[in-house]
């Protein structure tokens, strides 16, 4: 029953990722600025983990655990890789020079081949359950990190120039850490409640996103 | 002294293209056209061009905005908007 339930979350969420991502393009395709490239990538590659979770836990139920560990390896570094993109896209996006240009386009470069790299390394070696459960823990703990960085990025911007409208995208970025942190302590004591935070901040995340996205987008035309 | 930010070409873009539409479609002169955008005559003329071959006004030499154009003005508008309620900065 459960596992239907988080199959039905997870392909929801990987629909709502899609859909951001044709609006998280747009600062790219509208100024031409590469710097803009990480919002759509991370929302891509998120939305591809939870294709990738959707698949991986149908399967579960229908086959051993054991070959899917490396499945589950790759969406853990994906999901890592695709808060990484977001939030290079917001550490570059106040610094506009010749310099942090160049700085973007070499960091860029790197996390791509550090992506490859890691995808490479985990599909060679056999997975055991045990170093699977360390790095998620890892995992998750970096993925803490990055959340955090991206939420105090986006409420300093709110502070400077206060505005309603701003608000709520950190407010969301909360709500991912909060996400993030019950994901951990599922791992942890496996609680039903835990499990359910995670999958219900998650969807109220993606929804605080394209609620935004559609206000910007839609109202604009509507009052246009 | 204040340093002025460089303006990237979609903000020029954008910028002459909210002139034109400022002006109502009335015939707007080249050197008035500059002086508002403040650029070098040479580099308005290139963007008139370039503009007229995307289809956003018609006329380079009487720049007139297109249906396009005020859709680019529309569009652009709202993702400033968009990246501002993202937290993202654009200059």
């Amino acid at each position: 029953m459960y596992e239907e339930i988080r199959i039905a979350i997870e392909v929801v969420s990987a629909i709502m990722c899609f859909i951001l991502l044709r609006f998280m393009i747009k600062p790219y395709e509208i100024t031409g600025e590469s710097r803009y490239i990480g919002l759509p990538a991370g929302f891509g590659f998120l939305g591809a983990t939870y294709v990738v979770s959707a698949f991986v836990y149908y399967m579960e139920s229908q086959m051993a655990l054991f070959p899917l560990l490396k499945i589950f390896y790759i969406q853990l570094i994906a999901r890592t890789f695709a808060f990484l993109f977001i939030s290079i896209t917001y550490y570059f996006s106040k610094k506009p020079t010749e310099k942090s240009r160049l700085i973007w386009k070499i960091t860029l470069t790197l996390l791509i081949a550090l992506l490859i790299t890691s995808l490479l390394i985990v599909s060679i070696p056999d997975v055991t359950l045990y170093s699977y459960r360390i790095a998620r823990n890892i995992f998750r703990v970096t993925n803490l990190i990055i959340i955090l960085y991206i939420c105090i990025h986006t409420f300093r911007s709110h502070i400077k120039k206060p505005d309603p409208k701003t608000i709520l995208i950190p407010l969301a970025y909360i709500i991912l850490l909060v996400s993030q942190y019950s994901a951990l302590f599922y791992q942890l004591d496996g609680s039903l409640s835990a499990f359910f935070a995670v999958l219900i901040l998650r969807l109220v995340f993606l929804s605080v996103f394209l609620l935004v996205s559609f206000e910007a987008f839609y109202r604009g035309k509507k009052e246009a | 002294m204040k340093k002025i930010a460089r303006r990237d070409k979609m903000k020029i873009y954008n910028d002459l293209l909210s002139i034109l539409q400022s002006e109502n479609n009335n015939e707007v002169v080249l050197t008035q056209l500059q002086l508002k955008l403040n650029v070098p005559f040479d580099r308005l003329k290139q963007y008139l061009i370039q503009l007229r071959e995307l289809g956003l006004i018609e006329d380079e030499t009487s720049p007139k905005l297109t249906k396009k154009g005020k859709q680019y003005i529309h569009e652009y508008q709202n993702v400033l908007d968009f990246m501002k309620r993202m937290g993202l900065e654009y200059r």
